[in-house]
């Protein structure tokens, strides 16, 4: 079933996409043989193909992932979305040690551990990037340390 | 002569004490990468780019580092096939076989030592393959105009599943994802905007290094989480070693053939190290017959298929070096590293970047002197490594990945984009799609445009030129069968890996 669905929408990507090409402005000059919209639309057609095949002749489903790890994953991909926006206010070392600390934690390690790990190892790549490597990572909070 | 020239020069660069260093930098983490659990070679090469990349390391150190962790990569994975009875990848199935059987009857040692002198020889087989063949293939490779490199892609493409891939529909999907991804940006030859929604991150495309740490790494983890891996294994310990010329002298010719026959399959299109090391095993236990005791822990059948995969590794920089196509998922992140450093793999690479192309082959014959020195001593510390639990594992590999990524443009806007690579990656993997020819694609997108858009020009509008010369034809000939003989004998061959595994 999740490769019909997958194929449909895999077939609208392609009309959708071999449609965008043909929008597109005729660059200047005299049009040639080969302009910026042919090579995407043997790409649509293409795709377009695999799609209509992969529905009419789906593989067998892998089962998704439902109720309490369907929520585990949510969180994950969360925390990685705060990571990132939380990275350059809060510094490294810090958001690092709350972001690998809760992973490792959703993942099985305890508590504790968990955030043991995850500062040692936030220290020792800021460290590492900032003293040996010489690649800048932010501070944030503790730039006034 | 030529190559003997170029050899030596070559020697040179990878003796230089920078590059010495950093191969066995790579080797080691290489190994490293190869032995912990779920972290394939592809995986580890991926969130490594993005760091030899910013240190803006000059390109032949980069890619000396990068192909012996590659190198060792493969001698990593060996290890938990014969402790654990869990292949570290693919390629490592084979050695379960034995390995797991002489390890049970406390030979792990030995094993292990037997293992590391058959890789070694394998890919020191296979990388004199690699001399001898490549400056040849780039020479008939010069011939090949745009046509024929459009076909060539196409090629590599259609092969890319392999003769054993489940669904070659999949692999063309696959690879038509990532051409697209590939079109997003301005288009370089007439200045339009394809694709970019206005939006100013999009003018320049999507940088490939983050859609392949996004699609290898962080996919890893969701998946991870989602069949919660667990703890990790038991410390395991090792008996004293106890190897004997005889021993090595036994394994000798085994190792000999399976090397050969590993960079057979490492350069043929659609083949591999997995099925590189199946042929070189189920050969040896023909050729030895009754008298070996195959299956229940004789040491040729650790030999031959690790001879077999390290082999097929090395073969298959063979048409990554010389033709720019890569046929495995990392020789094409290989790949990626050399484009980003502005390298135009092909059969120029030789002319034009010899320093880096000599360089490279001399470091993986270094590098295997190093692996197997590294790898006899200090393979209790690999060991060790297995029972790292992936819950302290995986959020780490995450965090390089992150600060790879970060360190390359300082842009949050890159790790948003690389998250997202992530969720696709883990849907692509749920429904059996497969990610290297996403990868492939992103990689070759401009360079098949851009072949195809030379080849119509010189026909003035004409598509016949594509098929026009003889061994344009002969291409498209081999893709069609790289797509066709899956379905035909890809179930048969299956089969027949399958029973030998149980």
């Amino acid at each position: 079933m999740s490769d019909r669905i997958f194929g449909l929408l895999m077939l609208a990507l392609a009309v959708a996409y071999g449609w965008g090409a043909q929008q597109f402005p005729v660059p200047f000059g005299e049009a040639e043989a080969v302009g910026p919209e042919t090579f995407p639309i043997l790409l649509s057609v293409l795709l377009g193909f695999c799609s209509l095949y992969m529905m009419l002749r789906p593989d067998p489903d892998n089962g998704w992932p439902v109720g309490r790890t369907l929520t585990e994953m949510v969180v994950v991909l969360i925390v990685l979305l705060a990571y990132t926006a939380i990275l350059e206010e809060l510094g490294f070392v810090i958001s690092t040690t709350l972001a690998v600390g809760i992973l490792c934690w959703r993942m099985g390690a305890r508590l504790k551990s968990a955030f043991l790990v995850a500062f040692l190892g936030g220290v020792v790549v800021y460290l590492l990037f900032n003293f040996v490597l010489e690649l800048p990572l932010p501070a944030g909070l503790l730039e006034v340390v | 002569m030529d190559t003997l020239h170029y050899l030596l020069q070559g020697f040179a660069v990878a003796l230089e004490p920078t590059n010495l260093m950093f191969a066995l930098m790579g080797a080691f983490l290489g190994t490293l990468i190869g032995a912990l659990p779920g972290l394939g070679p592809a995986n580890g090469v991926a969130i490594l780019i993005p760091l030899a990349f910013s240190l803006g390391l000059p390109p032949e150190t980069a890619l000396i580092m990068l192909t012996s962790v590659y190198a060792g990569a493969m001698y990593g994975g060996r290890i938990s096939s014969i402790l654990l009875n869990i292949p570290g990848d693919e390629p490592a199935m084979m050695t379960c076989l034995d390995g797991y059987p002489m390890a049970q009857k406390g030979k792990a040692a030995e094993a292990l030592a037997i293992s590391a002198i058959a890789s070694c020889l394998g890919s020191f087989i296979a990388t004199i393959g690699l001399i001898l063949l490549a400056p040849v293939l780039a020479k008939v490779a010069l011939s090949f105009g745009p046509a024929e490199y459009f076909a060539l892609f196409v090629l590599a493409f259609a092969t890319l599943g392999g003769i054993t891939g489940k669904n070659p529909v999949k692999t063309l999907m696959a690879a038509s994802i990532g051409l697209m991804i590939a079109t997003v940006g301005i288009d370089l030859s007439t200045g339009v905007q394809r694709y970019t929604f206005n939006v100013l991150e999009l003018y320049e495309g999507i940088d490939f290094i983050i859609a392949i740490v996004g699609l290898f790494a962080i996919s890893e983890l969701l998946v991870f989480i989602e069949h919660r891996a667990g703890k990790g294994h038991e410390i395991i310990h090792m008996n004293p070693l106890k190897l004997s010329w005889a021993d090595i002298r036994n394994i000798l010719p085994t190792t000999f053939r399976g090397g050969i026959i590993g960079f057979i399959s490492g350069v043929l299109p659609g083949a591999g190290a997995s099925l590189g090391s199946f042929i070189s095993y189920t050969l040896e236990k023909k050729v030895v017959g009754d008298k070996g005791a195959f299956g229940t822990g004789d040491p040729r059948g650790v030999a031959a298929p690790e001879a077999g995969n390290n082999g097929a590794a090395n073969g298959a920089l063979v048409p990554m070096l010389t033709l720019g196509v890569p046929g495995s998922g990392t020789t094409a992140v290989l790949l990626a590293m050399l484009i980003s450093l502005n390298i135009t793999p092909g059969p120029m690479m030789f002319t034009q970047h010899a320093d880096v192309v000599w360089g490279v082959i001399a470091a993986l014959l270094i590098g295997n002197v190093l692996l197997l020195l590294l790898n006899i001593p200090l393979v209790g510390i690999f060991v060790r490594l297995l029972s790292v639990p992936p819950y302290f594992l995986l959020p780490i590999v995450t965090m390089v990945a992150f600060v790879g990524i970060y360190s390359i443009s300082h842009s949050l806007f890159d790790l948003y984009f690389m998250i997202a690579f992530g969720v696709i990656g883990y849907v692509l993997r749920k429904l059996d799609i497969p990610l290297v020819p996403v990868i492939l694609g992103l990689l070759l997108g401009p360079e098949m445009e851009k072949n195809l858009r030379h080849a119509m020009t010189i026909s003035d509008g004409d598509w016949s030129i594509l098929w026009s010369s003889g061994l344009s034809i002969g291409l498209w000939a081999v893709a069609a069968l790289g797509l066709i003989l899956p379905m035909v004998v890809g179930p048969i061959l299956r089969r027949r890996m399958k029973k030998n595994e149980a």
